[in-house]
Parts: C-alpha cells; sequence; structure tokens
C-alpha cells in the first residue's frame, strides 16, 4: 500500500501539451477516479503513474520515492486495461501467475495466490480455460484477478468497464468497489461515465482538456460545484443552466422572467450571472415562473418535465402524478437554498 | 449482406467456373504426368481420359530410373538414352535446402524487424517502411547483370565453391522476400494490441521476454504464414537460380532443360511440375486462415 503524489507534471507530445501542470494527493488506501470528456488526459495521467508514458516535467511519487525513472515493473503497481489486454495464448491460471512466474516465486506460492485470487473473484470454475473461451465480464475479472495476485502497492485502472454492457457494467462496479473494501489498495481509477464516478469514488478529480476543475468527495462535487464545467459535467439530466443580470430581487433572463434568489447572495447588481438549479430542485409548484411544457418522461419513480423557461429548456423532476401535455403552461419554481450562481465570465461559482 | 436467391445462385456459379478455370491447368498437368507418351502426342486428338496410366515419368525423374529399361519392362514406347539427364533428385534436395534455409532466414529477420516496426518508435519509421516496400518493386531482371558480376567477385557463386552456392541462393531470396515477409508480419503484430505488451511490462517482463514469452506466441499462427509464403517464392523462382547458378540446379531450373533440341520431354515436365506443386500446397491448406488475414493487412478481424 502506498499514497501517490503528483506533482506539477505536465505532458507534452512533441510541440503539443496535453497535460498542463497536474497537482493531485492520492491517500494511502483511497479509491480516487479521474473523471473527465474523452480527450482531456485521463489516460495520459495515469500511464504517467504507471510509468508507461514519460514525464515531461514534473514529479511523480509512489510511496514517497520518486519513480519518474523507474521501469514499469519495479514501481509495484498493477494495471487493468480497458480491453483487458490478456494474454490470449495462455490459460486463465497462467494469465494470472505470469507476474509471479517471472519474479521465479515458488510453485506453492503461486498456486497458493492464483487460488485465492480465483475464490475472490469466482474465476475457480475458469481457471484452465482461454480466455477466448470466456464471456466479457469474466475476461475482465481475469484482468483484475492478474492485478490483485501480486499484491501491489497501487492498482491503476483505464475504463475497465467501458467494454461491458449496461447490466454487467453496475454489477461489476459494485464487484471493484468491494474488492477495494476488502484489499484497501490505493486505487486510481479512470472513467468518462461521471454515474461510475459517482458511486465507485472516495474523491473525485474533474479534469478537463489537461487541467483539474476540482477535487471533491462525490457528494462535494455533486452539491458545490466551483464552477461552470463541472456543474455541467456531473448529474444526469444535467443542471438547468440560465444566462442572466442580476436584478434587484432575482436574476432577469433573456426573455425578462425573473427568476427568484435567497435573500443572501454573493452576486454584485447588474452583474452577468449562469443560473444554476437542479432538475430535482426545480418543481412545479402553485406560484413560480411560467413555463411551457415540451416534452414529459416518466421515469417510474418521478416524472421528468421537458418545460421552456425564459427562453431556454429546462428540465424539472417531481414525484407529483401530473397530467402534461405539450404547450400546457405550467409554473415553476427553485428551492432557494440549493441555488448555484456562477459569474458568466469566469465561469466560477459565486459562493 | 444477405443476397436474394438469383443472386445467391449466381455467384456460386460464377466462383464455381473461376475455380474451374483456374484449377483446369493444374488438372491437365497432372493428367499429362500420368499419360503414356502416346497419349501426351496423339496427333489426331485430344485424350483426356481414355489411356492406361504410367508411373513411368515419375520413376524416372522422381526415382532416377532408367526410362529405356522402365519402358521395355513396361512394354511401352522405344528406349532413349540419357536417362541420367532426366533424375531430379538433386535438384529436389537442391530445392529444398535453398527454400528451407531462405526461408529460415527470412522469417528471423522479418519477425525481428517487424516487432520493431510495429511496437518501437524511432526516427525515420516510416520512412523505413516505405523505402522496404519501394524494394519490392524492382523487377528481379533489372539487376540480375550486375548481381552475376557482384556474386562472381564475391566468391558466391557454385563454380567456386558449392556451399556459397547455396549460401548465395539463399541470400538473394531472402532478401527479395524480406519486404514482403516484414509488411505482413507488422501487420499480424499490429493486430496484437500494445496494451498487452504494456501488460506484460507491468507484470515485470523486459523487452525481450515480452517479445519471446507473450507477443511472439500470440502470432505464431502468423509466423507460419510469412514462412510458408517465402517458402513457395523460394520454391518456385527461376530467374535467379538460372542466371546465379551452374552446378545448383534448383527444380525450375532443371524442368526447364527437359526441353531439348531433340524435343520437349512433356510426361517429365508434367511428372516434376505436379510433384513440385505438392509441398506448397499441404503448407497452403495448413496456414491458409492465416494467410487470407494477414495478406488483407489486418483490414479484416476473426
Ligand atoms: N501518442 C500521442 N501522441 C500525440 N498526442 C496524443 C498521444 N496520446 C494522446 N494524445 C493526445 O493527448 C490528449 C489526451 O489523451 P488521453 O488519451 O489521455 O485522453 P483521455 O482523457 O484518456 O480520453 P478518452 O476518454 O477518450 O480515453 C488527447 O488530446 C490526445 O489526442
Ligand atoms: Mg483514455
Amino acid at each position: 500500500m502506498a499514497s501517490v503524489n503528483v506533482k506539477k507534471v505536465f505532458k507534452k507530445y512533441g510541440d503539443v501539451e496535453v497535460v498542463h501542470g497536474i497537482d493531485l494527493e492520492i491517500e494511502d488506501g483511497s479509491f480516487v477516479v479521474l473523471l473527465g470528456p474523452s480527450g482531456c488526459g485521463k489516460s495520459t495521467l495515469l500511464r504517467m503513474i504507471a510509468g508507461l508514458e514519460s514525464i515531461t516535467s514534473g514529479t511523480v511519487e509512489i510511496a514517497g520515492r520518486r519513480v519518474n525513472d523507474v521501469h514499469p515493473k519495479d514501481r509495484n503497481i498493477a494495471m487493468v486495461f480497458q480491453n483487458y489486454a490478456l494474454y490470449a495464448h495462455m490459460k486463465v491460471r497462467d494469465n494470472m501467475s505470469f507476474s509471479l512466474q517471472l519474479a521465479k516465486r515458488p510453485q506453492a506460492e503461486i498456486d497458493e495466490k492464483v487460488a485465492w485470487a480465483a475464490k475472490i473473484l469466482n474465476l475457480e470454475p475458469y481457471l484452465d480455460r482461454y480466455p477466448r473461451e470466456l464471456s466479457g465480464g469474466q475476461r475482465q475479472r481475469v484482468a483484475m484477478g492478474r492485478a490483485i495476485v501480486r499484491n501491489p502497492a497501487v492498482f491503476l485502472f483505464d475504463e475497465p468497464l467501458s467494454n461491458l454492457d449496461a447490466k454487467l457494467r453496475v454489477q461489476m462496479r459494485t464487484e471493484i468497489k468491494e474488492l477495494h473494501e476488502r484489499l484497501k489498495t490505493t486505487t486510481v481509477y479512470v472513467t468518462h461515465d461521471q454515474i461510475e464516478a459517482m458511486t465507485m469514488a472516495d474523491k473525485i478529480v474533474i479534469l478537463r482538456d489537461g487541467v483539474i476543475e476540482q477535487v471533491g468527495t462525490p457528494l462535494e462535487v455533486y452539491d458545490h460545484p466551483t464552477n461552470l464545467f463541472v456543474a455541467e459535467f456531473i448529474g444526469s439530466p444535467a443542471m438547468n443552466l440560465l444566462r442572466g443580470a442580476v436584478v434587484k430581487d432575482g436574476v432577469k433572463v433573456a426573455d425578462g422572467t425573473v427568476l427568484p434568489l435567497p435573500a443572501k447572495h454573493k452576486a454584485k447588481a447588474g452583474q452577468k450571472v449562469v443560473y444554476g438549479i437542479r432538475p430535482e430542485h426545480l418543481k412545479p409548484s402553485r406560484k413560480g415562473s411560467k413555463a411551457k411544457v415540451v416534452v414529459v418522461e416518466p421515469t417510474g419513480p418521478e416524472i421528468h418535465i421537458y418545460a421552456d423557461l425564459g427562453g431556454q429548456e429546462v428540465c424539472a423532476i417531481t414525484d407529483e402524478r401530473l397530467v402534461l401535455a405539450r404547450d400546457d403552461m405550467i409554473d415553476l419554481s427553485p428551492k432557494l437554498d440549493k441555488i448555484h450562481l456562477f459569474d458568466l465570465e469566469s465561469g466560477k461559482a459565486l459562493a | 449482406m444477405e443476397l436474394s436467391r438469383p443472386w445467391q445462385i449466381l455467384r456460386d456459379v460464377v466462383a464455381v467456373l473461376v475455380t474451374g478455370l483456374f484449377m483446369f491447368p493444374i488438372l491437365w498437368w497432372a493428367l499429362t504426368s500420368i499419360k503414356p507418351i502416346s497419349a501426351i502426342f496423339d496427333k489426331d486428338r485430344v485424350v483426356f481420359f481414355d489411356f492406361v496410366p504410367t508411373w513411368i515419368n515419375y520413376g524416372v525423374t522422381m526415382l532416377g530410373m532408367s526410362r529405356s529399361q522402365l519402358a521395355i519392362d513396361q512394354g511401352i514406347g522405344m528406349g532413349v538414352g540419357g536417362a541420367e539427364a532426366y533424375d531430379s533428385r538433386r535438384s529436389i534436395i537442391d530445392s529444398m535446402v535453398v527454400s528451407v534455409g531462405s526461408t529460415a532466414v527470412t522469417t528471423v529477420i522479418a519477425v525481428l524487424a517487424a516487432y520493431a516496426l510495429s511496437r518501437m518508435a524511432f526516427r525515420g519509421r516510416a520512412t523505413f517502411l516505405n523505402w522496404v516496400l519501394g524494394q519490392r518493386f524492382m523487377p528481379p531482371i533489372a539487376i540480375l547483370i550486375p548481381l552475376v558480376t557482384i556474386y562472381k567477385t564475391a566468391g558466391l557463386r557454385d563454380t567456386d565453391n558449392l556451399y556459397m552456392g547455396y549460401l548465395g541462393l539463399m541470400l538473394i531470396y531472402a532478401l527479395i522476400n524480406l519486404p514482403i515477409a516484414v509488411l505482413l508480419m507488422k501487420s499480424f503484430f499490429d493486430d496484437v494490441p500494445k496494451d498487452v505488451d504494456e501488460a506484460a511490462m507491468i507484470d515485470g517482463a523486459t523487452r525481450i521476454q515480452t517479445f519471446r514469452k507473450v507477443v511472439l506466441p500470440m502470432v505464431k499462427g502468423g509466423v507460419a504464414a510469412t514462412a510458408v509464403l517465402c517458402f513457395i517464392f523460394s520454391w518456385t523462382e527461376f530467374l535467379l537460380s538460372l542466371f546465379l547458378t551452374t552446378d545448383i540446379r534448383t527444380v525450375p531450373v532443371k524442368i526447364q532443360t527437359f526441353v531439348t533440341s531433340t524435343g520437349n520431354e512433356w510426361g517429365f515436365i508434367a511428372a516434376l511440375g505436379t510433384a513440385a506443386v505438392i509441398p506448397s500446397f499441404i503448407f497452403i491448406l495448413l496456414v491458409q486462415r492465416h494467410l487470407v488475414r494477414g495478406l488483407t493487412l489486418g483490414s479484416l478481424k476473426e
């Protein structure tokens, strides 16, 4: 087990800089998720920690040791790849024991470790099969088995579930989480799926274009996004964001509608802002802002109402069984203590 | 895409016709090889199947039997002398030595080069690849005369030393085969995701161990396919062998000597020709699956 420290790390491919100075502390035993849209540099950062990609400048430390020039095999890490990267010509047993074989461990120890990993991952019936004879989920488990037999200091996962179907993904998500609870090995997990990040992480690191936008626990980043990007990226359906200017008793949007603000807020009068409200905090009410219904989507427990409010489409969620049709007029009211305000220019939250 | 019924039938008919067109000469050759002389040279009609099969042509070319003796034993034809000249056993050995040797050299070099080209980034990699391919555009006949001179100077001709002659042929076949072998092998290596190398490295393997224990076993079908392709080229090559050797007579060159000033020995030509197809045929059967994949250069998946 070990902590991982990333200090002022930059990465250039030729003349193109793709990671612009990342500072990140990963505590011993924690489960950290790197989250961000495609191409933001998540894999690059992970691969620099693994030693598969050179570090242009800055330092990576594992367990307090600077590892910039240490070969991947000497970093005491294990990695699980998106496409599993199993050794197709080896049986499951040999896939899992390959690293121990290379390290010339005694056969008894190898057998014991493989049996232990197979038991944890429910792979016992498949030890003598080839990877091609397994399902996607089983292959994923073999890849994880290969990682855990070595008892590494750090696990690195690069979108390990994105090749699986939705149902299996949910199941494997739980399994990985359980595995972490059990082994308590420091884990860095890359994904672009925010649900995966929310459900699994101790700490989420949100990246955009090679820069960290916010670091925090899942609920911190959900409840208190520090900027527009995070507000938009986390949550599904996404937070409603309406541009406007601060007036005396609220925020005036394009068509003149004034959206309410709580008595205490940090915005200056006349300031151009983005008014953010999560769908679950925007409810139909007797008296609120007028909105015209566009689409109604019942999901079962709730109804998602998409409506035109002040010239923009917003989403509101309610568990009331409302009967609504297109073009119906409704009143929508935000929960005053759940309103987010962002400066339009900088995108920063006005806390 | 599902074809409608008439199109399916049309497709099958065309496939059979095309295959037949390509197979017919081989069938005819095989038939000719077991025909008695009277059937081969019948001036009134084309003989298809109504002849008494004879193994005399194989006996003479493959087993070194005397033709006159065989002819008398079987009571056909008249005895002709000079049977020695048709004994091709030595040629078969020559061809085997040269083909197997050059295939081994080519395969080893191609596998190593292709792994490097597929996995390692180095200055001028793309240029090198184009250059490798460019070699293949040059017709051998264009370099033949300088090559003969070079070989003579370098002592790679069999006139001085028989073993150097073998070596010389192996070398030139290896050189000619290398471009296509490298490209083919590269396409097989490219099919193995880089992640596999990286996983092995994280598992503690060195570059050499990664290559030997992980990647190479995953492309062994490709290695076999590449080797077969090299073998077939060397086995059938005529021009270079004709010019670069005197004492060594590979099978294609040997067959050509059956066309003589006193007549063409069609029976012997057909027998040796048919026999020479067999090794290639067997090898191709063994690696067919990999060849189709390799020759499409990785554009088809499984
Ligand atoms: N070998 C390379 N050469 C040049 N640019 C590269 C290379 N690898 C990645 N990049 C660039 O670096 C940026 C970050 O890539 P990276 O693979 O880390 O993204 P990612 O966040 O993992 O995206 P995804 O979710 O699609 O996997 C991208 O803009 C990509 O184009
Ligand atoms: Mg990635």
